[in-house]
């Protein structure tokens, strides 16, 4: 499995660091954790997708809009390994969908034990987290510019 | 000379009727280019929202009709803006200039 939260870990690292972790089928529709959780795994996407979704009130009715999709070897719910430890998203898997749920306290137990392993992943997860932050900048600023057009206009 | 006489007096009638038929159409088409220019400002501000492109005219639903759009299809334009924002997103992050930031995209939210 071809992870971006394990570049650049040797194989038996990586091996190691899953082997910490427990795969989780998810069926069509079924919710891996719902925003406001508390979150205690970080989650690799083994095959399938999830779907993040943050409510939106639409015609008075709150419905659960996409933000975000992630596939095969992406990461999801780092808010586990980040304080407070709430999820900040809902994620369900719009398909029959594998996981593998890697506990936030096997983790720290490991990389205390592995600290080069804990650091590369680390800087795996800052680029994640930067990559996110990055493209809804972006996004965020290409509303705006449609704001200003309109009020100008 | 009855006949001739026949013959001209059909004709007058005739003429008579055609003026009185061509009379009442121009009265009818006055009357309907009293809207006509409402209905060319509304077709020329829907043009300059959604202009015209090869092969497809995407139709401008006046405000009061995407009202009326299911919620389901609404969610789903949402759903296909989100994707196509993310991708621009994702264009301007691998060669970051201004252009790329505002591209335009496809999407049905905003033409």
């Amino acid at each position: 499995m071809n992870a971006d939260l394990l570049q650049g870990l040797d194989r038996s690292e990586a091996e190691s660091v899953l082997a910490l972790g427990k795969r989780v089928v998810l069926t069509s529709g079924a919710e891996l954790f719902h925003l406001g959780d508390v979150a205690e795994s970080i989650y690799l996407v083994a095959r399938g997708r999830l779907r993040l979704t943050l409510p939106m009130q639409v015609r008075s009715r709150e419905e659960d809009v996409m933000v975000e999709e992630r596939s095969s070897g992406q990461t999801v719910g780092w808010s586990a390994l980040i304080p407070p430890y709430r999820f900040t998203l809902t994620a369900t898997a719009p398909l029959e969908t594998e996981v593998i749920a890697l506990p936030r306290e096997a983790l720290h137990g490991y990389f205390a034990a592995h600290p080069a392993t804990g650091y590369a992943v680390s800087v795996n997860l800052a680029s994640i987290i930067g990559n996110r932050l990055q493209l809804f900048q972006a996004m965020w600023l290409r509303e705006i510019q449609r704001m200003v057009e309109l009020r100008c206009a | 000379m009855e006949m001739l006489l026949m013959g001209a007096c059909l004709s007058m009638f005739g003429l008579a009727v055609a003026c009185l038929a061509f009379g009442a159409a121009t009265r009818e088409t006055r009357g309907a280019d009293a809207g006509a220019p409402a209905l060319e400002k509304a077709v020329a501000k829907a043009a300059a929202v959604a202009p015209a492109r090869f092969f497809v005219d995407v139709p401008a639903l006046p405000m009061a009709a995407r009202g009326k759009v299911p919620i389901e299809a609404l969610l789903l334009q949402l759903e296909n803006h989100v994707r196509l924002e993310h991708a621009a997103a994702e264009c301007f992050l691998e060669s970051p200039n201004a252009s790329l930031l505002h591209s335009r995209t496809t999407s049905a939210f905003l033409n």
